[in-house]
C-alpha cells in the first residue's frame, strides 16, 4: 500500500502510525507512479495521534524528533520511506540505534541526514549577498535539501546590523531577518534593486577569484568535488564576464 | 574602493602560502560584523582545487630582502604595489558582508625594515578590529626581528599568526635566505608561545580580557629546494607541534621559477608533498611518533602511504580483530581512518561484526583486509609479498591520474613558482 502524506511532520507521524504494521508500506508525499495493481491512501492528518505516536518515539530516542526534521528536509526522492524505515526500526528495538552502522536501514537514514547537515555548512560559505539600495543584503539559493531558515541562525549572529533575505527560488520561499526578528515566508519572485556599488564589489571579487588561483596546478575535478557546478548559479565569481578580455 | 591592478598585483604576490584555514577561533561577535566559526569554513574553490577561505593578501610586495627563491625579492624586476590600511579594511568588510570570505590573511614583504612593517600590518589589523567593528578571523603573518612589543599587540587582536620557517636547516637558510636565520624564525615563535601562556594565566586570574590568539600559530615549509630528507623534516615538524605548540605545520612543494646556480632546477613532484602530509597526519591524529615512521636521513617511501609502510614493517602487530582492537590499535590499520575507526567502535555495540558489515558500513578495505580479522576470520593475502603488491598497485590505482598531473607541473614551461612569496 502507499501512503501518501502531506509532507509536513504531523502528516508523516499519522502515516507512520497507519502504516505501521504493513510489511509493503510505502510513505511518500511527492506525485508517484503507482507500481502495477499497487492501491494508495491519502492520509488526514491527524494531529492528536501524531503528538501520541511523537512522545512515543521520544522514549525510545530523545533526539528522534530531530532525525525526523532532517530526514524530512531531505532533497532525495525516497527520503519519506528511508525515515519510515528507520523509525519502524526504532519503535521495534525500543531504544536508539542511531549509531548501529551495520544496520542497513539505519545506515540509509544516517547517510541522508548528513547529506542534509553537510550542505546547510556548505551554504554557510556558498550563499552569497548582493547588496541593495536600501542596505540590506539579498542571497538566492536553490539547495538540494529544504534548509533555508536553517542558516538563519548563523547569519544572524555573524551580520546582526544587517536586514537580510535568503530566497530559495525553487521552494519559492525565503528566511528573512528584518534587523530584530528572523522568520521564514513564502516568496515567489523578488525584484531587487542592487546598490550603486554592489557591480563595483562583485568585479573586484571576481578578479580576486582570478589572481589567487595558480594556473599551472589545474586540478579542475577536484575543484567540483567540493563545488559541485549545481552551485555555481549564484555564484559571482562562476559566471562568465561577456566583456573581459582576461 | 582598491584598484584592480592593485589587487592583483598584492594577490598573486601572497597566493603561493599555502595556508588558508580559517578554523580554531570561536570569536563572539560583540557588535559590528562577523564572528568565529571553529570548525573553519570555505566559501570557493579556484580551478586549482584549492579552497577560498580567507582574503589571501600583502600590504605591500616592495622588499629589501633578497630571498633567493622568492619572486618579491630586492633584485627582481617584478611591478610593486603597496595598499593602504583603509584599502585592506574596506576590501574585507564589503568581501565579508557579501559571505565570499570567511576573514583576512594579512601578509607583507620587508618595506624599509622589519619594524615598520609589522607596525603597518598591526595598524591594519588594529583598524579593523577597533574602527571597523570587525569579529571575523585573522590571521597576521609575523616578520621576523620585528620588535616583540609588536608581536605582543599583534596577538591580541589576531586570531592566527605564522612566521613561516621556509627552509628546514640553518645551513640551508644562511645559503638561500642569507638575511634570515633558524633563529630569528624560532624566536618568535617561542617568543608567541610564550606571550600566549602569560596571557592564558592572567586571563585565568581575572586581570586581564580578550584574546590572544585564540587560533594559535601555524608555519610552512619549502619541500626540495634545499637537501633536507623527510626524516629530518618531520623531525623538525614534531618539535614544533611539541615543544611549541604550534597548530599545523604547511609544506610547500618547491618549483623552479627564479634561475638561480644555489637552486636546483627541477620541481618536487607533489607526491612528495602529499606523503608529507599524510606522516603529519599521523603524528597529530594517530598516536605515531615521527621515529616510529622512519629514520633521520629517510625519505618516506612513494610507493606506499606512510601507514601502510609502517604496517609492512610491523607484521607481527597484524591482524587485529576489527571486534576487539583498543581505538589506538584501529587507527593504525591501513586504509582505516579515524571517521572509520569511530563507526566501527559504535557499530560493534550492537553486533559482532562481519566482513560483510564492513561492506554495508562502506569502510575501504582495499588495504584493510590484510590487516584485519572479523570474528576470528581473515580475507586477506597472507604472503607479505603478496600483500606488498597488492598494497603498491592500490596506490597507482589511485595516483595515476595525479601523478600524470605531476609530471605536467613539472616540466619547465609550465613552471611556476610555488613557493610563499613573502615571510
Ligand atoms: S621571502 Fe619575504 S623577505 Fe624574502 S625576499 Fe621574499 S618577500 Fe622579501
Amino acid at each position: 500500500m502507499v501512503y501518501i502524506f502531506d509532507g509536513t511532520k504531523l502528516g508523516f507521524l499519522t502515516a507512520f502510525l497507519l502504516a505501521y504494521e504493513d510489511g509493503n508500506a510505502l510513505l511518500t508525499s511527492h506525485a508517484v507512479q503507482l507500481p502495477l495493481g499497487e492501491s494508495f491512501i491519502s492520509v488526514t492528518t491527524d494531529s492528536d495521534k501524531a503528538k501520541r505516536v511523537e512522545r512515543r518515539l521520544l522514549t525510545f530516542d530523545t533526539d528522534a524528533l530531530h532525525a525526523l526534521d532532517r530526514l524530512l528536509r531531505s532533497g532525495m526522492e525516497n527520503h519519506e520511506q528511508i525515515a519510515f524505515r528507520y523509525f519502524k526500526k526504532l519503535a521495534t528495538e525500543k531504544r536508539p540505534i542511531d549509531k548501529n552502522f551495520a544496520d542497513p536501514d539505519v545506515f540509509a537514514a544516517v547517510e541522508c541526514m548528513k547529506k542534509v547537515g553537510h550542505e546547510i555548512h556548505k551554504m554557510h560559505g556558498f550563499v552569497r549577498f548582493m547588496e541593495l539600495e536600501n542596505g540590506a543584503l539579498y542571497a538566492p539559493i536553490s539547495p538540494d535539501n529544504d534548509i533555508c531558515d536553517l542558516l538563519l541562525p548563523h547569519f544572524r549572529a555573524r551580520l546582526p546590523e544587517y536586514p537580510f533575505v535568503i530566497h530559495d527560488v525553487t521552494r519559492k520561499k525565503a528566511a528573512v531577518y528584518d534587523g530584530k526578528n528572523a522568520f521564514v515566508a513564502p516568496l515567489g519572485t523578488a525584484d531587487v534593486l542592487i546598490s550603486a556599488d554592489e557591480e563595483g564589489w562583485q568585479k573586484l571579487w571576481k578578479n580576486y577569484y582570478k589572481a589567487v588561483n595558480i594556473p599551472s596546478r589545474e586540478r579542475l575535478k577536484q575543484m567540483r568535488g567540493y563545488m559541485p557546478v549545481r552551485y555555481w548559479k549564484f555564484l559571482p565569481e562562476k559566471q562568465e564576464t561577456p566583456n573581459s578580455f582576461e | 574602493m582598491i584598484t584592480e591592478e592593485r589587487l592583483k598585483i598584492l594577490t598573486e604576490s601572497a597566493k603561493y602560502d599555502v595556508s588558508c584555514s580559517s578554523s580554531g577561533s570561536a570569536r563572539k561577535n560583540e557588535g559590528g560584523m562577523g564572528n568565529g566559526y571553529v570548525a573553519g569554513c570555505c566559501h570557493s574553490f579556484t580551478p586549482d582545487g584549492r579552497c577560498i577561505s580567507l582574503l589571501k593578501i600583502l600590504l605591500s610586495n616592495d622588499c629589501i630582502y633578497n630571498c633567493k627563491y622568492c619572486p618579491n625579492r630586492l633584485d627582481a624586476d617584478v611591478p610593486r604595489a603597496t595598499a593602504t590600511p583603509e584599502e585592506i579594511c574596506e576590501l574585507t568588510i564589503d568581501f565579508y558582508k557579501r559571505n565570499y570570505i570567511e576573514g583576512l590573511f594579512l601578509s607583507s614583504a620587508v618595506c624599509k625594515n622589519p619594524d615598520y612593517t609589522m607596525e603597518r600590518l598591526l595598524l591594519t589589523v588594529k583598524k579593523l578590529r577597533l574602527e571597523y567593528n570587525f569579529h571575523g578571523y585573522i590571521h597576521l603573518k609575523g616578520i621576523p626581528k620585528a620588535d616583540p612589543l609588536l608581536m605582543k599587540e599583534a596577538g591580541r587582536y589576531a586570531d592566527r599568526m605564522s612566521y613561516n620557517i621556509e627552509l628546514p636547516s640553518e645551513k640551508s637558510l644562511k645559503l638561500l635566505a642569507p638575511q634570515k636565520s633558524k633563529e630569528s624564525l624560532l624566536l618568535p615563535m617561542k617568543t608567541l608561545a610564550m606571550q600566549t601562556a602569560q596571557f592564558r594565566e592572567e586571563k585565568k586570574k581575572g586581570l586581564i580580557k580578550g584574546h590572544f590568539l585564540p587560533a594559535g600559530q601555524t608555519t610552512q615549509m619549502i619541500i626540495g629546494a634545499s637537501p633536507e630528507a623527510d626524516g629530518q623534516i618531520l623531525r623538525l615538524t614534531q618539535a614544533l607541534y611539541q615543544k611549541n605548540g604550534l597548530r599545523r605545520v604547511y609544506y610547500s612543494s618547491y618549483v623552479p621559477i627564479v634561475h638561480d646556480s644555489l637552486l636546483p632546477d627541477t620541481a618536487v613532484g607533489q607526491l612528495r608533498e602529499h606523503r608529507l602530509y599524510q606522516a603529519d597526519w599521523l603524528l597529530r591524529f594517530y598516536g605515531f611518533s615521527v621515529e616510529e615512521l622512519l629514520s633521520e636521513n629517510e625519505n618516506l617511501a612513494t610507493e606506499f602511504d606512510p601507514k601502510c609502510a609502517w604496517a609492512l614493517k610491523n607484521m607481527q602487530l597484524f591482524p587485529v580483530e576489527i571486534n576487539r582492537a583498543p581505538l589506538e590499535m584501529l587507527l593504525r590499520v591501513p586504509g582505516i581512518g579515524s571517521k572509520n575507526a569511530y563507526k566501527i567502535m559504535e557499530a560493534r555495540k550492537y553486533t559482532k561484526l562481519s566482513f560483510e558489515d564492513l561492506v554495508k558500513m562502506r569502510i575501504a578495505l582495499k588495504r584493510a583486509r590484510h590487516f584485519i580479522t572479523c570474528n576470528g576470520k581473515f580475507f586477506g593475502e597472507k604472503n607479505e609479498y603478496s600483500v606488498r603488491g597488492l598494497l603498491a598497485a592500490a596506490e597507482t590505482g589511485e595516483n595515476a591520474k595525479q601523478l600524470d598531473l605531476f609530471s605536467i607541473l613539472s616540466s619547465p614551461q609550465n613552471a611556476m613558482i610555488a613557493l610563499s612569496g613573502q615571510l
